[in-house]
This record gives structure tokens, sequence and C-alpha cells, in this order.
């Protein structure tokens, strides 16, 4: 016999605030994912917080659904994820070796990707955090702290302390203008 | 950073991100996911709301004898001294059939700077130095199924713990490495978790959750034999490269969460990577074998497989067979005063065959059970 609790969880997806909770998840996937991998680094955990931020939204799919901007609430919930993966996961989060130089052709393009992963994972979590929502999702410093819960000053903190380091990393300091 | 600069970082920012390819949206599991944390949610509530009116109703309504636990807490037997007995065996017992000690000793290999832990039979350590704020929990899985094994760090002036109000455990003072441990251990069914009170102190200390599969992939999923620290272990940790090759890298990071490997593949594309952790082998124990692949079934994607082992300090190298008949040598290194053993597999090859060599050159081992994903434990 099925809980009815679960049924009802079941109604909320077909009837909730006139937007199928399918079709959301559906069309928010690929971004949080791509999201998630820029502050972790890591394919499967991104995978695994994109997936644990949509179950969050689905309990609080009627408020989710009626919210003024439904994506700014999942970043919340990816972010703040993110940040208690990291301080219970700390051995996926060590820095990696430092990628080999990068050598002519396709290969090129592949190097450059790695060592500005390798980069972004020296970062601390919130700064990396500062960085991937600036230059990925182009949130301003206010967007920012309202998904960081901080203010607007201490994003412009984090994110030139984050700039500084990402300077001074070997891989990325002299392409940077590139 | 200058404007160009920025510009710069944000289309490589862009090039990363646009370049990590995810697979189709997993809604189902979601949704299994998201009714799981609803329900979750709800008994949460019904238990705090209605928990007093609980309690009430069953002092209430039901018999005195309706009070005991309907699983009484599995008996334990510390040593009559007060003092860890041979090998540091501080707490024993039999559980469902199943003989289990628990001890303090040094799990480092001969030579090697003293590495104490608590064991349960020998193996599956967890590094931890004395600290009265630390216990832990870990469970065996089918080895000794529906058990958990736990310990608890005490204070002085704390005679013990109680468990569920009903077994003393007294403590016992065990010393190793030239540190000195207070500590009750016990084992008690996964299904019931005792309630666990400081003799003489307000102090509880209630169990972690252990034995579960709580995450998506299976090799990080996995736990038996890794225990969950709560409080603080005050555990050394000990990090090193244990192979790598162009472009490839497995390392090991050791502490109170277990032998924790990290497998990354630059040249691969999409640079995937994987991290899990497994049990702690002892020196005289079973060897833990981790298989971190990079295959990832939901995307159709096919990787190359990463292994480690913690190798016996006997272990001079190790023969690894592959499925196409060849065959390579790997020679251990040590981090933290234990020998691992790791290299990479090909994307169209497996591992057929293990085989353990001592420094004579001669076979002393080998095995063909050995894992996709995840791991397995063998005794060389």
């Amino acid at each position: 016999m099925s809980d009815p609790r679960d049924e009802l969880a079941a109604a909320d997806v077909i009837s909730g605030g006139g937007e199928d909770f399918s079709a959301f998840a559906v069309s928010r996937w690929p971004g949080l994912v791509r999201l998630a991998f820029g502050l972790t680094g890591d394919r499967w955990a991104a995978e695994d917080l994109a997936q644990a931020t949509l179950a969050r939204a689905y309990v609080a799919w009627r408020r989710v659904s009626r919210a003024d901007d439904p994506d700014a609430y999942l970043r919340r919930i990816l972010v703040n994820a993110s940040n208690r993966r990291f301080r219970r996961h700390r051995v996926t989060e060590q820095p990696g070796d430092p990628p080999e130089t990068a050598v002519e052709g396709p290969a090129e393009l592949v190097s450059d990707r790695a060592a500005l992963l390798a980069a972004l994972r020296q970062l601390p979590p919130r700064q990396r955090a500062v960085v991937v929502l600036r230059y990925w999702e182009d949130l301003t410093d206010a967007q920012i702290a309202a998904t960081l819960g901080c203010s607007p000053g201490t994003v412009r903190s984090q994110l030139s302390r984050a700039l500084a380091k990402l300077r001074e990393s070997p891989a990325l300091g002299e392409g940077e203008d590139r | 950073m200058s404007e160009s600069g920025e510009a710069g970082l944000r289309e490589r920012v862009h090039l990363l991100l646009q370049a990590v390819e995810p697979p189709m949206a997993p809604v189902d599991s979601i949704i299994r996911r998201g009714r799981a944390r609803r329900l979750r949610r709800a008994g949460a509530v019904a238990g705090s709301l209605g928990l007093a009116g609980i309690i009430a109703a069953a002092t209430l309504l039901l018999p005195p004898d309706a009070a005991v636990p309907p699983h009484p807490p599995l008996p334990v037997t510390v040593p009559a001294s007060g003092i860890a007995g041979p090998g540091g065996v501080f707490a024993s017992g039999t559980a469902d059939g199943h003989a289990w000690r628990l001890a303090v000793e040094n799990v480092a290999d001969p030579g090697y700077r003293c590495l104490p832990a608590i064991t349960v039979n020998g193996t599956d350590a967890n590094l931890a130095q004395p600290n009265p704020r630390n216990y832990a929990a870990t469970a065996f899985g089918p080895a000794a199924p529906g058990l958990g094994f736990a310990y608890v760090q005490l204070p002085a002036g704390v005679a013990g713990i109680v468990l569920d109000g009903q077994e003393s455990v007294p403590a016992v003072t065990a010393t190793v490495c030239g540190l000195r441990y207070r500590l009750a251990g016990f084992a008690y069914r996964l299904a019931h978790r005792p309630q666990v009170t400081a003799i003489g102190a307000a102090a509880s200390y209630p169990l972690p959750s252990v034995g579960s599969l709580g995450t998506t992939t299976a090799a990080a999923g996995q736990n038996y034999g890794v225990w969950t620290n709560v409080g603080t272990p005050g555990a050394e940790t000990e990090q090193g490269i244990v192979a790598s090759g162009r472009g490839w890298s497995i390392t090991v990071l050791l502490d109170a969460g277990g032998d924790c490997y990290h497998y990354e593949s630059m040249t691969t594309p999409g640079t995937p990577q994987i991290g899990a952790c497994g049990p702690v082998s002892t020196p005289a124990g079973p060897e833990t074998i981790m298989a971190l692949s990079l295959s990832y079934a939901p995307a159709g994607f096919h990787g190359p497989t990463g292994y480690a082992v913690q190798v016996s300090p006997e272990t001079n190298r190790l023969r690894v067979t592959l499925s196409d008949g060849s065959t390579r040598l790997v020679t251990p290194r040590v981090v933290g005063g234990r020998k691992y053993a790791a290299f990479a597999v090909g994307t169209w090859l497996r591992l057929d065959r293990l085989t353990w060599l001592d420094a004579a050159g001669k076979a002393f081992a080998s095995t063909t059970a050995l894992p996709r994903s995840g791991y397995t434990q063998f005794q060389p």
C-alpha cells in the first residue's frame, strides 16, 4: 500500500504552481550540473549536488514554483549544499597535482581547461563560489551576496582576493589576458 | 586583474563549464530523493511533536515489561584489571555468533613511526589520538550483518558508560605509541542504536549512523569498515602520491576518515576524477583493494580505472595481469609508514589478477576477486 504522504508529493508534482516539476528539473539540470562542477571541480559530486538541489526544490515545490526568481532559489540551495559537502569531505577538495604543460593542437584547449580547473580548486570554497557566480552566472555583487548570504562588500573583497590568487597561479598568470 | 584579464577569465570559465556535458536529467531519481527527504522531514516533525504524547501513552497503557527494549544491549567483556589486555584489547564479546574484539594498536609497518588506531578484530583501523571528546562507530556489512561496533573515549573521572540504562561498560586504560587512552567499547545492533550515557555524568553519546548507502555513486557510498567519528579524533593526517603517469595521478590521504584515494586523469576528455574512502588496513589484516572507475554509465562514458592497494609490509612488488594477457610490476610507495601500490588500467582493458611478490620475487598470494568499482578486502 502506498504511503499517503507519497501520494501527496505526487499530487504536488502534477498540480504544483502550474509548471510541472519534471519539466522544470529537465530544463534546469544542465545549468545546475555545470555550476556545481565549477564549485566542486568533480563531475560526480556535481551531479550529486545538482540532484540534491532539485530534490530540495521538489520538497518545496509550491514555494519554488511561485518564487519571483526560482533560479536564484536553486543557486542558493546548491551553493549551501556545496559548502556543507566541502566541510564533510575534505578529501575530494585536496588540490590536485599541477597539470602538465600544454602541447600544441587540440590538447592545448584540454590543458587550458585543466589549468583553470586546478587553479579554481586552489581557492577556498567561498572565493571559488564568488568567481564562478560572477564569471559563469554573470551575477552582480548584490546577487552574489544574496546567494551567499553576505554583504556586497564581502563579495568584492572575496573576488579581489580570488583574482589575486588566480594571478599568482603559474598556470594562469601568464595566460590570463589571452 | 585588468578588464581584458577579467574578460579572458570569463571566457575561460565559460569554455571550462560548457565542456561539461551533463547526462539526461535523472528526474525519477530526483523525485524519489525528494520524497525520501519529505518523509524524513515529516517523520522528524511527527517525532518532535508526538514524542511526549507517545511516552505518556506508553507509560499509561503498557504493562511494566513492555518498557524493556526489544533488543537488550549485547554483552561486553572488559579486562577485570581495567587495563587493556594483550594486543591492546579493551572490549570483546560475541554477537549473533560473531566474535569481536576492540583494541588500540600501532598500525604502521614495522620500522616506521608509530601510528595509533582503534581496530575491530585486528583490522579496519580508526586513527585516533587520546581525546575525551571523540567517539566513533563502524559496521562490517556482510561480514557481520546487522552489527555495529563503537567506542567512546572517556575523560578522567568518568568510570564508564551505560547502554540503554542496562549494560554497564567500565572504562579501560590502554597505552600505545606512548599515548594513554581511556576507552569503553561495545557492539550493537544497527537496527537499534543504544542510548549511551556516561556513568556519574550527564554526558551522552548519540551514535552516528553507519553502514548505510548515502550517495549516488557506488564507490563513494560504500562504507563498510570505514569509521564515522563524532568529535575530534585528533588523528594525524598523512598524504602522498602513490602512483602517477603522464597526466594522471592517484593520491592517498590517510586520516580518521579512512584511506581516501583520489584519481584524476588530465588527459582524458573532461578531466574526470573520482575520490573514495576505504577501510584502513592493518599490517597483519586483510588488504583493501580499491577500484576508482572513471567510467560513467549514465553518460555512456568509458574511462580508465585506477587501482590502489594498501599492501602488507612484506610485499615488495605487485604483479598486475590485464585482460590482454600482459603483466606489469608495480612497486609500492610508503605514505605515513604504510605501503601502497597503485596503477591505472586503460579504458578498454580489465584487471584480471593481482599477485603479491616478496623481496625474493616469489609470489606469496594472488587473487582474481577484484572490484570494478568501490573496494573489496583480501587477506594475502
